[in-house]
């Protein structure tokens, strides 16, 4: 953090940007992500209304695209949540000028993540038979499958997300207020605001609830993905029946979360001219972060291949093979050294530290993670047991339309997040700011 | 409250340090309530006002273990005593499959108690009206500078001396909030005005409810259900047991005409026992099509045509309980046949159960 920096010069500088007119750049963006958006909401109706043989699913491989991009933005969210609450309680005051960030990628990454488990049923205005709600037929959900857990997972997920974050707003929107210069705008964030004063009674209960919000959230943030690894691990497809699912799902959702947290916030940091606060410390600590991920990704890796060998199981092993060779064993080799090759690079502070190097790994490491959910989905579905059932399965121009479109819905959001809200928590930096507390008070 | 009377004085301060020494002094004074407004929560002020610890943290134990308890017992509930339900081979009470739903309400409940108690039991939020939000000190006090308030306690307040109070332990920009305006009363026909306007919603919202659950299933693409090639589950989807094979448990069942099951008494008593079990099997296997009274109307036939049959019709009450068993164990028309997925005494207590309803759909004087 910059010694100078004064918590009045902090406002001007982040309160500032959802009172100005966004630059030319920025509505280009926006025009190129919300037509991306646009496509793969229309590519969402046409499945919708033509059923989901639109897809490239079938039989035996009936999850493809749609799960691999649900396992996919489910785990980047992981990353927000962990710089939120993990840090938090581990007071590593760092993450304070990027939490809210992250944060916001969580809750955009979440309801991207949501849009696809939707979509798979096929018939979506049934969903509400997943809801246990007392009917005339006296039936009830069974709550004995993993796919309900994932549903309760997720939704809990989204619901605290997006309290944890508005809670953490608040006084950051109190703070928007007083700038107001409009009495629209200043009745607006006195509604968004909920009237916050900041007495210290209040400031007393905010504090004892954001780190009993932060402790939550970390188990919470570790259940998730065991949750959607559970999903793959209890069912007795060879390559998925396995007990190191829930930890290698969750390592690769941190992994994968930190890609983007860096990739968004070097652009962000950049086209904002937020170098000062966002600093190249924030990208180094998130880069030894993902050098960590990386390398227990590749423990994971060896430690897939180990069971094979050491189950005897002919089946298992024929699957962990497929993963590297065969139809699609290119796949396996993106996934290998997508994210545990090229993630060594961080071994050097100078490739730690480097703007380029870092968007170049963090790149590799977003489409390592999506090919790495191919492999284990696809790939361990599409030699059934009986080879009388295998089938090469191919995507079709639709599935790739919406995983674009995903793409197009989360940038859509985090574009309108950078221009509608306080990109970084004002509030936390001032309270950790050089003479903002008295002397011998501190205590986190 | 007394006309006019202020609200409060608040002054502002630039430093921490000095908006704490100031607080033990104005206490002291006794003018009225110590207030701070400050920007972020600036430490060792909610001891110098004599503020007590949050009590969140039980709330938040409290509602999670609650969670932990609600969870378990729905689950248990449903899937073990209402709708047992038989999956891997496991006794439907078994409780360990439950464990990760429990973990998530749990988080839920306690997030919650821990935001909503926050912002709403304990802060008393959303307020919108508040003399400090009006205030120009409000500004500066949620940037970096500190608002301190002498706030009137009762009846009586005297702002001048609250005003030279705060001069003397130095805050500037001193500014007397003014008192709360009279509460307006909201004119009746207003409340009158939104009272039909509800109504009206209500009315138009059930009628919507009414044609779009109708509707809803014969409308593109909900009514590609229809033309799917496929199997459904009401159609054939229960497959018959192989040939010559007895269930563990059932007896072979010898008639293939009505006619000869016709004289087939029903051996179990009317009690309301059975009368449960068999609102229950009705519910969960007969009602979907035959309709919660049993006169073939569901839902279903408004939406798919096809007549179910009317059990509530004279060729039905007419059966004698044997002929309606053979129907459950060999089918009728468009009606699979059934009964292998019955004990004898679900398909008995299932006999009971619709007699009831029979009888409740042309009840005679004396039953009444």
């Amino acid at each position: 953090m910059a010694e100078a920096l004064s918590a009045a010069a902090l406002d001007e500088r982040v309160l500032s940007f959802p009172e100005r007119r966004p630059p030319a750049a920025w509505f280009a963006a926006f025009a190129f992500t919300s037509s991306a958006m646009l496509l793969g909401f229309a590519l969402i109706g046409y499945t919708v209304y033509m059923g989901i043989g639109v897809w490239g699913n079938n039989r035996p491989v009936g999850w493809a695209f749609d799960i691999i991009n649900f396992v996919f933005w489910i785990g980047i969210g992981h990353a927000g949540t962990l710089i939120s609450a993990i840090l938090l309680l581990m007071r590593a005051p760092w993450r304070n000028a990027i939490a809210r960030f992250s944060e916001a990628m969580t809750l955009f990454a979440v309801m991207t993540a949501g849009i696809f488990p939707a979509i798979h049923v096929g018939r979506p205005w049934l969903e509400f038979w997943l809801a246990p709600y007392p009917n005339q037929r006296g039936l009830w959900p069974n709550f004995r499958s993993p796919l309900m857990w994932d549903v309760f997972a997720v939704s809990t997920y989204f619901a605290v997300s997006v309290l944890f974050w508005y809670i953490g707003l608040l006084p950051d929107l109190a703070s928007m207020r007083g700038r107001a210069q409009t009495p629209l705008r200043r009745m607006a964030l006195t509604v968004l605001s909920l009237g916050w004063r900041g007495t210290p009674q209040q400031w007393r209960h905010y504090e004892k609830a954001y780190i009993l919000l932060a402790g939550l959230a970390t188990g919470l943030v570790l259940s998730v993905h065991s949750v959607v690894s559970f999903d793959f691990a209890t069912s007795l497809v060879p390559g998925w029946h396995m007990t190191l699912f829930p930890p290698y799902f969750v390592v690769g959702a941190i992994f994968a979360g930190f890609a983007m947290v860096v990739l968004v916030l070097s652009a962000a940091r950049r086209l904002m001219g937020l170098e000062d606060l966002i600093t190249m410390r924030h990208l180094e600590l998130a880069n030894k972060v993902i050098l960590g991920c990386s390398c227990l990704m590749g423990y994971s890796y060896a430690c897939e291949a180990f069971t094979a060998w050491y189950s005897m199981n002919p089946y298992i092993q024929h699957t962990f093979m497929q993963y590297v060779s065969g139809t699609y064993g290119w796949a396996g080799w993106i996934a290998i050294t997508c994210n545990v090759l090229v993630p060594q690079l961080f071994w050097w502070r100078r490739m730690r530290t480097s703007q380029t190097a870092m968007i170049v790994v963090a790149l590799a490491v977003t489409a390592g993670m999506w090919f790495e959910r191919f492999v284990i989905i696809v790939i361990s579905l599409y030699h059934d047991f009986l080879p009388s059932s295998w089938h090469v399965y191919q995507p079709t121009l639709v599935d790739f339309g919406i995983l674009l479109g995903s793409f197009g819905f989360f940038f859509t959001l985090v574009l309108l997040f950078t221009r509608l809200l306080p990109v970084i928590a004002t509030t936390e930096v001032k309270a950790t700011l050089p003479g903002a507390q008295h002397e011998g008070g501190h205590h986190g | 409250m007394a006309e006019g009377r202020a609200f409060g004085v608040l002054g502002l301060f630039s430093d921490p340090a000095l908006l704490l020494a100031a607080v033990p002094k104005l206490r002291a004074r006794g003018l009225g309530r110590v207030q701070a407004y400050t920007p972020y929560p600036v430490h060792g002020l909610g001891e110098a006002l004599g503020l007590r610890r949050s009590p969140l943290g039980g709330m938040v134990l409290v509602m999670g273990l609650l969670g932990t308890a609600t969870a378990f017992l729905f689950q248990w509930w449903m899937n073990s005593v209402d709708y047992p339900l038989f999956t891997g081979g496991k006794d439907p009470s078994s409780w360990q499959a439950f464990v990760p739903i429990m973990f998530e309400v749990t988080v839920l409940f306690a997030t919650f108690t821990a935001g909503l108690g926050m912002l709403v039991l304990l802060n008393k939020l959303p307020a919108f009206w508040h003399p400090f939000l009006d205030s120009e000190a409000s500004r500066a006090a949620t940037r970096d500078r500190f608002a301190l308030a002498i706030e009137a306690e009762g009846e009586v307040f005297d702002a001048a001396a609250a005003e030279a109070a705060l001069m003397v332990v130095g805050a500037g920009s001193i500014e007397v909030l003014p008192g709360l305006p009279p509460p307006r009363r909201v004119p009746l026909e207003t409340l009158l005005g939104l009272a039909a306007g509800g109504a009206v919603a209500c009315c138009l919202a059930g009628a919507a409810m009414y044609w779009g659950v109708k509707l809803f299933p014969v409308l593109p693409p909900m009514s590609h259900m229809l033309a799917q090639p496929r199997l459904d589950a009401q159609q054939r989807g229960r497959r018959a047991p192989a040939e010559g094979s007895v269930a563990r448990g059932r007896l072979p069942y010898p008639f293939e005409k009505p006619e000869q099951a016709r004289g087939l008494g029903n051996p179990l008593p009317r009690t309301e026992e059975v009368l449960r079990l068999g609102r229950k099997v009705f519910a969960h296997n007969c009602l979907i099509c035959h309709g919660p009274l049993a006169d073939g109307t569901p839902i279903l036939t408004a939406a798919y045509g096809g007549r179910p049959a009317n059990l509530q019709s004279r060729k039905y009450l007419g059966l004698s309980d044997g002929e309606i068993y053979h129907t459950i164990m060999k089918g009728e028309n468009a009606m699979p046949r059934l009964g292998d997925g019955f004990t004898e005494d679900e398909r008995w207590a299932v006999i009971h159960y619709i007699r009831a309803l029979q009888r409740a759909q042309h009840a005679k004087d004396g039953d009444l």
